[in-house]
């Protein structure tokens, strides 16, 4: 497809979204909707630092966290509304990135995701006892939203889903354009570089600190944007809830299903896990396999439909395991393979 | 004669008890291409990781236009305009051929059009315009070398040092960079060049530096070392008859 191609669909695609909330009013799509946004955002923010530079941090929980307990507390304790807070505490994740990623980054591979493991752990458990800011293992529930004016338009309702859905989609077309400016700057070859080799790209004078450090800052603060929507959204944290090591390693899936390292990737992926996840929560899955003729009585068909809408992490390894096997660069480096295959096949 | 562009002196590096380089020194006058020899093991490529930054010298001191640089990391090095290749070859696998080359030149502009513009002419001046576009893992091994050697040219290097940039290819490819390295001496361009091939070595170098187990055995013109009846004896007295 041509490039202008490219951007007519693109741009038909977000006009599509934007008008959506005028035909669908159901609560529970915009919710789906909604999720389908911050999973795209989230994967996109790793995407910058996991996907680009090749740098697996299982530990982005640090800053999704970060995002969600700095904007509620700045809510909470000093009354600033969530969108003056939410900037603050992108700045806080920013900078404890930098922090975070001068200590990690002097390890290389496989020890690089054990230590961003184990600094996400370090402050999930600070999150964990330090009680008199963050509430501790109670969590923190989120005030009054107070009124905001955006173009004339006054918002007061922060109940109803409408608002998340088109601040949510905000963030989403942000996190991707933001992608897209990274990967086509000197900072997107750079990162590239150093995925594909570090002492090549060290040769042709590429600094990797700060080229890493300058990598997961953005991803980082992307990372903490689209936790504090998502806390805000939810209305309600707890340490486990929001610097769990699921949250980090759902990001990372998201990105390796679609495909890392590509700005269409993280897109893919997040409508993958959000679809499979809610399929699973409400028990589709079992349904589907009744609807082809297993028996609801027999003993695998009550086997699935009492335990299947639990098995959700059971079937992500599995489909992690299939990604891998078959297409180890996700859904799109799968597709572009094939593409390459069959045009170098066709020149001879 | 003005100063060496580069200059190497009483450089040793150890690995626990091994000696890979013990007290080595030369010159390399801006301009020439200096050859680079020795059996296997003999510590070449040692001194190309000791000269580019990769590893820091045990012993003795580095000088790159008039600047000590022992000690700097390889990608200040490059800044300061002295690159390598590698003997195994690195490429950037998932990046396009051209997007390899560019990354080269971004070491010395910001702007990627600009970058874009080097990386084009680079690929032209080694003959792999037609495969821009490729992926770079996708090239064979004789265009593999090439590669290398245009990312390496555009990031607009004084010095470059070739490790082994004709091993593995056929004659015909082999001629191919012949030609491309003395092309690319006309223009000024210093080199330094490790290779096997003694055919080739004596054809495109000015000078040559014999290493034989870390330690220099003789230098001088391409006609006095093949000469040196030690330099046969421990370069090519063990391969007698052999492609040599």
């Amino acid at each position: 497809m041509s490039v202008r191609g490219q951007v007519v669909l693109w741009a038909a695609s977000l006009a599509a979204l934007v008008a959506l909330p005028l035909w669908i009013s159901s609560p529970y799509a915009l919710h789906i909707f909604i999720l389908l946004f911050i999973a795209v955002a989230t994967g996109e923010s790793w995407n910058v630092i996991g996907g680009f530079a090749g740098q697996y941090s299982v530990g982005h929980a640090a800053y999704y966290g970060l995002g969600a307990y700095g904007t509620f507390i700045l809510l909470q304790e000093r009354h600033l509304a969530p969108w003056f807070g939410v900037w603050v505490a992108v700045a806080i994740a920013g900078l404890i990135a930098l922090l975070i990623g001068s200590i990690t980054f002097r390890l290389r591979g496989p020890y690089f995701v054990l230590g961003s493991i184990a600094v996400a752990e370090i402050v999930r458990l600070l999150a964990l006892n330090w009680k008199s800011l963050t509430n501790g293992a109670e969590g923190i529930l989120a005030s009054e939203i107070p009124a905001l004016s955006i173009g004339g338009r006054v918002i007061t309702d922060w109940n109803g889903k409408l608002p998340y859905y088109y601040l949510g989609l905000a963030m989403a077309v942000f996190s991707v354009a933001a992608n897209l400016a990274v990967k086509h700057s000197k900072l997107g070859y750079y990162l590239q570089a150093i995925r594909e080799d570090q002492d090549a790209a060290r040769s042709l004078g590429i600094p990797l600190t700060f080229y890493k450090n300058a990598g997961l800052v953005i991803s980082a603060a992307l990372t903490a944007l689209a936790g504090s929507f998502a806390a805000l959204y939810v209305g309600f944290i707890d340490p486990q809830a929001v610097f769990g090591i699921d949250v980090s390693i759902e990001v990372v899936l998201v990105c390796i299903i679609g495909g890392a390292g590509t700005v269409l990737g993280p897109m893919l992926g997040a409508l993958v896990l959000v679809l499979l996840s809610e399929a699973l929560r409400a028990n589709l899955v079992a349904q589907g396999l009744f609807q082809l003729g297993l028996s609801e009585t027999s003993a695998t068909g009550a086997f699935l439909k009492e335990n299947l809408a639990h098995a959700h992490v059971l079937i992500y390894g599995l489909l992690v395991i299939v990604v891998i096997l078959f297409m180890p660069d996700g859904v799109v480096g799968f597709a572009l393979a094939r593409r390459q295959r069959r045009r170098s096949s066709g020149s001879g | 004669m003005s100063a060496p562009l580069l200059e190497v002196r009483n450089l040793s590096r150890f690995f626990g008890g091994v000696k890979a380089n013990l007290d080595v020194s030369f010159a390399v006058p801006a301009g020439i291409v200096l050859g680079l020899i020795g059996p296997n093991g003999a510590g070449k490529t040692t001194l190309f990781n000791c000269i580019t930054g990769f590893f820091p010298p045990s012993r003795g001191e580095i000088h790159f236009d008039g600047r000590r640089i022992d000690g700097l990391s390889p990608d200040r090095i490059c800044k300061l305009g002295m690159v390598r290749t590698w003997q195994k070859v690195r490429p950037l696998a998932k990046l396009t051929v051209l997007d390899n080359a560019m990354v080269g030149a971004l070491a010395r502009t910001g702007s990627v059009k600009r970058a874009r513009e080097i990386g084009h002419e680079q690929l032209r001046v080694v003959g792999l315009s037609s495969r821009a576009g490729m992926l770079a893992g996708g090239l064979p091994i004789g265009e593999r070398k090439k590669l290398e050697l245009a990312r390496v040219l555009a990031t607009a290097p004084r010095l470059i040092l070739l490790d082994e940039v004709m091993g593995g290819l056929n004659a015909h490819e082999s001629e191919d960079l012949i030609a491309l390295l003395l092309e690319i001496k006309t223009r000024g361009l210093t080199q330094i060049v490790i290779e096997h091939d003694m055919k080739a070595i004596v054809r495109i170098s000015d000078r040559i530096v014999v290493l034989s187990s870390g330690e220099k055995l003789a230098e001088g013109t391409p006609f006095e070392v093949v000469q040196d009846h030690r330099v046969i004896a421990a370069y090519l007295g063990d391969s007698t008859g052999a492609k040599a």
